[in-house]
């Protein structure tokens, strides 16, 4: 069903939300919320919408899961994070605008740069958090991801905020995958061979009955 | 003892009345016992550290103080306001909807999304609301992102700014009254009731004035909360129960001998002289509930 049909409508059943993007105020957002609100039964729910895109809170909840993280800090001051991280330093917007990528900062002035664009100028705070190991952006279809090492942590990002389609940015230190972020996707980034997963993952839960929504 | 951290940005302080407001509540915390610190977004790893947050930041999903007030929930600190609050009253559409499924008394409002923005839909949204309709925003806060349009035109140039930030907008019938009651409400009791005025010549209780950045705001008028209206009061907790038991100000306008709400508010304004004018109880009211 189409998303604007759905919220014309007063249908009264277990909802899967499927969008590429689940942003805040978006039609997926306002599809999930329409469903709790006629009392459905709704993947993902509204809540872990919002906390899963907010990066402290993400990560608060990951970590309280067993989800292994990193130390963050929110703030929008340079001074603050030099002196409570070293670098190298990977930092989140945390602000109503951007929703994509992080900036990595290797020294005072990158740090300085990276916080003034991502703070759209000392307005709002940023995430950062230590950079220990690389960055690994991948995508996430209902918590299974192609990469064999982030497998666990996908699963279990999965589990928690049950976001089914998001993309997940993690770091690889040594044999370990720490959680650092979890962002859309583009309508570009969702492939056929993901839109075959959807559908394999779809029929399996429709099994049980359901409608799907995107 | 209890250690109260009032989470606040530098814009808190820009008022003096709001300023002094601040301070009304510190003095109250001190004055019962408790230690009552202002918190700004670089000490927010600081949360741990105390019993009880009261956020007088703006709030709203996308903003900080919706990661302290989530952080703090997480912890369990007593929290005002509490997440689901701020995603509720943040989301003027997440309102609406629950206004009707739970029949409180509202201004009639359509949703509207992009798809309906062509001229047949819009005919339609005119006819039945009337001319000119109302286009809120559902971020909207201390009267900003809510506009008249009286044709189509007007509309879509509306609507098309408001739809950068979201994918459904809320259009409601246009009442103009000469003040909006505000009813301040604490864990499902009345606080305070004060009238928002709306100045002359406007229709909303805040205005900008033409090519300029200023706002102009109507006056505000207190009264003892004993003496007003009981069908008013018993609105607004009716509006509030429907959302949770922290601290609102419920926006009501009164048409025909009928009350309907515009609005819940998280977060409401608290001014000294102004809220605070008749019921000067509520600063210890709300630290009592922070600490209990």
């Amino acid at each position: 069903m189409e998303p604007e049909t759905f919220l014309q409508s007063t249908i009264k059943d277990t909802i899967i939300n499927i969008s590429h993007d689940y942003r805040y105020m978006k039609t997926g957002y306002y599809v999930s919320m329409h469903a709790e609100i006629l009392g459905d039964a709704v993947i993902p729910s509204s809540k872990n919408i919002i906390e899963a895109n907010r990066t402290p809170i993400l990560l608060l909840k990951a970590s309280k899961a067993g989800i292994p993280t990193l130390p963050y800090l929110v703030t929008s001051s340079v001074k603050q994070i030099m002196s409570e991280l070293t670098f190298p330093l990977v930092t989140f917007a945390v602000n109503p605008f951007s929703y994509d990528g992080y900036r990595i900062a290797t020294n005072r002035s990158s740090l300085y740069r990276a916080v003034k664009s991502l703070s759209m100028n000392y307005k709002f705070a940023v995430c950062a958090q230590p950079m220990k190991g690389e960055m690994i952006s991948i995508k996430s279809i209902f918590g299974k991801c192609e990469a064999p090492a982030v497998k666990r942590v996908s699963e279990k990002v999965y589990e928690v905020f049950k976001i089914p389609l998001c993309k997940l940015h993690v770091q690889s230190v040594g044999n370990e995958i720490l959680l650092c972020g979890l962002q859309p996707l583009k309508k570009e980034e969702v492939l056929p061979e993901d839109l075959r997963n959807i559908s394999e993952k779809i029929s399996e839960l429709s099994k049980t009955g359901g409608i799907l929504i995107g | 003892m209890a250690n109260i951290a009032c989470f606040v940005e530098r814009y808190n302080f820009t008022d003096q009345r709001e300023e002094k407001a601040l301070q009304n509540f510190k003095r109250a915390a001190e004055q019962m016992g408790h230690n009552f610190g202002f918190m700004y977004r670089e000490n927010i790893s600081d949360i741990p550290k105390y019993d009880a947050v009261f956020i007088r930041a703006t709030t709203d999903p996308l903003f900080t103080s919706y990661i302290v007030s989530k952080t703090a929930d997480e912890l369990g600190l007593k929290v005002i306001d509490d997440p689901e609050s701020i995603q509720i009253c943040g989301n003027k559409i997440h309102q609406y909807a629950l206004f009707k499924k739970h029949d409180i008394p509202h201004i009639p409002t359509i949703f509207v999304n992009k798809t309906d923005i062509h001229r047949k839909r819009l005919m339609g949204i005119f006819q039945e609301l009337g001319k000119p309709v109302v286009i809120k925003a559902p971020y909207t806060s201390f009267s900003r992102y809510v506009e008249k349009a009286a044709c189509e035109t007007s509309f879509r140039e509306v609507a098309k700014r408001f739809f950068r930030k979201s994918d459904i907008l809320a259009v409601q019938a246009f009442m103009p009254t000469a003040y909006d009651w505000r009813v301040g409400v604490l864990d499902g009791k009345v606080l305070y009731v004060c009238k928002y005025m709306i100045p002359k010549g406007r229709w909303k209780h805040g205005a900008k004035l033409r090519g300029k950045p200023t706002f102009i705001w109507g006056r505000t008028v207190s009264m003892k909360r004993e003496n007003a209206p009981a069908t008013l009061k018993e609105l607004a907790l009716k509006a509030c129960n429907m959302i949770g038991h922290g601290l609102y100000g419920v926006d009501i306008k009164e048409a025909n001998g009928k009350y309907v709400v515009v609005e819940v508010n998280d977060n409401p304004s608290i001014y000294a002289g102004y809220e605070d004018l008749r019921d000067k109880d509520l600063y210890g009211k709300i630290i009592e509930y922070l600490t209990d």
